[in-house]
């Protein structure tokens, strides 16, 4: 009976499988593609994880995306430090100075909140883009390529995939622990969960260290993948683009986020001979999935296929869905 | 000290802060009422820009004509808007309503921007002057269209507090805004006055869009910046008090205008200029989420 | 100074929202095994008294004491950590979560606990209440009663020393409502103290062993419930309304 009930996480291992090993089939152009799609993949779960889980409406996500970048990309400039050494620093930073913000915003409901990390998204952007003589600014940082001397870009993505994978595994585990239960029950109800014995504002904090860690941890990838990075990669229009993403996957998942992500990423590739019209397209899609489909449009999807392999009348759930939870 | 310089300056920054003021208090009023941020409320600013340069373009009307049939439009599609998108927060099925709020128009914001960029083309355009020429005081200069924008702008302004003191709609809007009443006390149909109000928001945000135009040119993202001084203002003069955000965003965009004007190293002013506002934003949320006129604990459900 | 088996103690307790004074210096003392009813008015200032004992709200004057220690302006949940669980006004349940993972919740903040232990006492608690057969559903998804058993279990899986009970009996059925006099009755025995603030006189007269009546912010009447009902002050605190 235990074989049939793990078989959605068979399914799964198999597919990361085949991935794996049919990655260097992909052509030059779409195996950046699926990098840039793992890259808003760990931004969208860790992001969802912050704003769907925990109920933290964040607007300052990709600035720490751009942190990240930075911090690593500098310090190796300076200090000639090894990369690897360089992205976790800059992953430190981030976790600091999101701990910081969530401790400052935890009076903040809402709309402040989300005021508020907008400000400080903009305050980061405009602050790295003028600072030009240490961050190159608009004209772009040079940046050190993780993998020296690759010849193609397989590297990147079996990285990239290894640093998607450690994230949802990471933040797999945080949800279905009891500190996962914590930070949901902090979003259904603040003050319910303080007289539960729940330490919020130690939890909220956590939590914003947590996700902007991993904002760092995507950035600082990023920072080494592509040669040149800008201040633009932490800007609004790239916020939005996140949202937007992560909302028609299903903000309140891991796997539903990171599906959106991929997803919409590879879509607006796809749909590059629409031009212009992609962006607007999926403003739409947005638009009609808060509207009509609140949970995101793979939610349904995800919830059927953790249910496969179940015996019809309800055995016990599989991976870590708890049934009537959150349908 | 260059009073001449100082007095052009000062001058310049009322007009931005009258500007400012124009797009602040419609986010406030559909704040307070709607009980939503709205995040697309930029966009209707340049939607409103981009209305009557076409008015003035295609059909031939005067600018000050083109800037009230852009209110007109911009209150319709407004309307609209808001009963094909935000109906769902006056449910009570809907959870979570201020992250749908929030979501809603973040998305609609991307829409805008986007379609505009298509309908419009990514390069500035730039309608004729509502007075052309300038204005000159001894030392002084002073465009004839930043007076104009000024003075429309006070003058609108002032009319909308007219209609707040005198009639019942206004007077409902007045106090729906700051004490959280329900609009059913006062007889009037919620539905149909929330639509009311995000209409007027939006009205106010096409005529400063369309004051605008012929002074810094339309863009399609030119609603970008002016979105987020706007929450600057509102957080300053305190969500749901329209008269906060006038003095608050008349306030702004004075001190905006002279720290660029003033702030030593040229090349980094106008960038921070923007960033100083930002930083007095999140001081307030920190110590006086009020504002400096706003009621305390105007929270959402 | 805190008598023995005083397991929380509020002293002088004031707070005051702008013009209002809704607790003026207020002094009130459970001990263990007291079964108390608070009542009082509308607007006497009973609820405002619970948050401060409970850590939900910050005195501006006094200071609240559990089992000794000062715990006056800490964080909610210390006062939870520490034997001190309460039920709110209008009944607060995580309504997106199963009824079950609405008691691990509290259950797994208590250190050293184990899932499967938290697990086996929350269903111990619902059968109880007799909530086994929702386990599953989504808390928002019961009725009124049934959430506010529910929440009477949450503040039980913190395996609590006093339960502050904020007008469980409002809205309720009759029938219901007997099961919950029966079963705060039943805990009580167990050892539990409990403070019931309730309209429902004949409900507060059946339960409690000590009666505190509040008026405009202050303590008016603390004793025996045949005593305090007699009260001339009582009788015109709720005259004068």
């Amino acid at each position: 009976m235990s074989g049939v009930r793990q078989l959605p996480a068979y399914i799964l291992g198999a597919a990361a499988v085949l991935a794996l090993v049919f990655a260097d089939q992909l052509n030059s152009y779409w195996m950046h593609v699926a990098i840039i799609a793992m890259y808003y993949g760990i931004l969208a779960s860790s992001w969802s994880l912050l704003a769907g889980s925990v109920g933290l409406f964040s607007l300052s996500h990709m600035a720490f995306a751009a942190i990240g970048a930075y911090t690593s990309a500098l310090l190796i400039k300076w200090f000639g430090i090894p990369i690897p050494l360089g992205m976790v620093a800059g992953v430190v930073m981030c976790c600091v100075v999101g701990g910081l913000i969530g401790w400052v915003c935890l009076r903040m409901s809402g709309p402040y909140l989300a005021i508020f990390t907008l400000g400080f998204s903009e305050i980061v952007r405009i602050t790295i883009a003028t600072e030009d003589d240490v961050t190159a600014g608009m004209a772009g940082l040079h940046t050190d390529p993780l993998i020296a001397g690759a010849a193609t870009r397989l590297p990147y993505f079996y990285t990239a995939f290894a640093l998607l994978a450690l994230s949802l595994l990471v933040m797999g585990l945080l949800v279905r622990s009891r500190w996962g239960l914590f930070l949901r029950a902090i979003r259904e109800d603040e003050q319910a969960a303080a007289a539960s014995g729940v330490a919020v504002a130690r939890f909220r904090i956590l939590a914003f260290a947590i996700a902007s860690g991993f904002a760092g941890l995507a950035g600082g990838f990023y920072a080494h993948y592509i040669p040149i990075i800008t201040p633009s990669m932490g800007d609004l229009n790239e916020m939005a683009k996140l949202v937007v993403m992560t909302v028609i996957g299903g903000m309140e998942r891991l796997p539903t986020a990171v599906g959106g992500a991929i997803v919409v990423e590879f879509l607006l590739e796809e749909l590059r001979d629409y031009g212009q019209w992609r962006l607007p397209l999926f403003g739409i899609i947005l638009l009609l999935t808060m509207r009509f489909a609140r949970n995101g449009l793979l939610t349904p999807i995800w919830l059927r296929f953790v249910r496969l392999g179940e015996a019809p009348g309800g055995a016990p759930p599989g991976i870590g869905e708890e049934k009537g939870s959150e349908a | 000290m260059n009073w001449d310089y100082f007095f052009v300056q000062f001058a310049n920054g009322a007009v931005i802060g009258v500007i400012y003021a124009m797009i602040a208090v419609g986010v406030t009023l559909i704040f307070s009422i709607l009980k939503i941020v709205n995040f697309a409320h930029g966009d209707l600013y340049m939607l409103g820009g981009y209305c009557a340069y076409y008015v003035i373009e295609l059909l031939g009307f005067p600018p000050l004509a083109a800037m009230f049939v852009s209110m007109v439009a911009l209150f319709v599609l407004a309307i609209m808007l808001e009963r094909l998108m935000l109906t769902p927060l006056y449910s009570d099925t809907t959870e979570r309503k201020d992250e749908y709020g929030l979501i809603v128009t973040f998305g609609l914001a991307y829409f805008l921007r986007n379609i505009a960029v298509i309908a419009f083309g990514p390069f500035p355009l730039k309608p004729p002057s509502f007075i052309p020429g300038v204005l000159r005081i001894d030392n002084l200069i002073l465009t004839n269209d930043r007076l104009v924008a000024a003075g429309v702008g006070i003058a609108l302004m002032a009319g909308l507090l007219y209609f707040m003191r005198r009639t019942i709609w206004g007077q409902a809007l007045d106090a729906v805004s700051q004490s959280r009443d329900s609009a059913s006390i006062v007889g009037i149909n919620p539905r149909r006055f929330n639509s009311f109000a995000f209409g007027i928001g939006a009205a106010l945000a096409a005529a400063a869009g369309a004051l605008v135009a012929p002074i810094f040119s339309l863009a399609p993202d030119m609603g970008v910046l002016p979105n987020i001084h706007a929450y600057v203002i509102v957080i300053l003069g305190g969500m749901g008090s329209v008269t906060g955000s006038i003095i608050a965003g008349v306030m702004l965009g004075e001190a905006e205008n002279l720290f660029t004007a003033y702030f030593p190293d040229p090349t980094r002013a106008f960038a921070y200029s923007n960033a100083f506002g930002l930083v007095i934003l999140m001081l307030f949320l920190v110590f006086r989420p009020q504002g400096l006129f706003g009621r305390r604990h105007l929270r959402m459900e | 100074m805190s008598a023995a088996g005083e397991l929380v103690r509020g002293s002088g307790l004031t707070k005051r929202y702008g013009g209002i004074v809704a607790n003026d210096g207020v002094d009130f003392a459970v001990a263990e095994g007291d079964l108390i009813g608070l009542i009082g008015p509308n607007g006497s200032g009973k609820t405002t008294l619970i948050h401060m004992l409970t850590g939900h709200l910050e005195p501006d004057g006094g200071e609240v004491a559990v089992r000794g220690r000062r715990v006056t302006g800490r964080a909610p949940h210390i006062y939870a950590a520490m034997g001190v669980a309460r039920t709110f006004q209008l009944t607060q349940l995580f309504g997106r979560m199963t009824v079950l993972e609405n008691l691990l919740v509290p259950g797994l903040t208590r250190p050293h606990s184990t899932r499967e232990e938290v697990t086996r006492r929350a269903r111990g608690y619902l059968a109880f209440l007799n909530l086994s057969h929702v386990e599953h559903l989504d808390a928002k998804n019961l009725s009124g009663g049934q959430q506010k058993l529910l929440e009477l279990g949450r503040c039980l899986m913190l395996e609590p020393a006093v339960l502050f009970l904020d007008e469980p009996f409002a809205g309720v059925h009759p029938r219901l409502r007997d099961e919950l006099i029966l079963r705060i009755q039943e805990l009580h025995k167990e050892g539990r103290t409990f403070v019931v603030v309730d309209h429902d006189m004949e409900s507060i007269l059946r339960l409690s062993r000590r009666l505190v009546v509040m008026a405009r912010g202050a303590k008016i009447a603390d004793g025996p419930p045949e005593t305090v009902r007699t009260d001339q002050a009582v009788l015109a605190a709720y005259a004068g309304l």
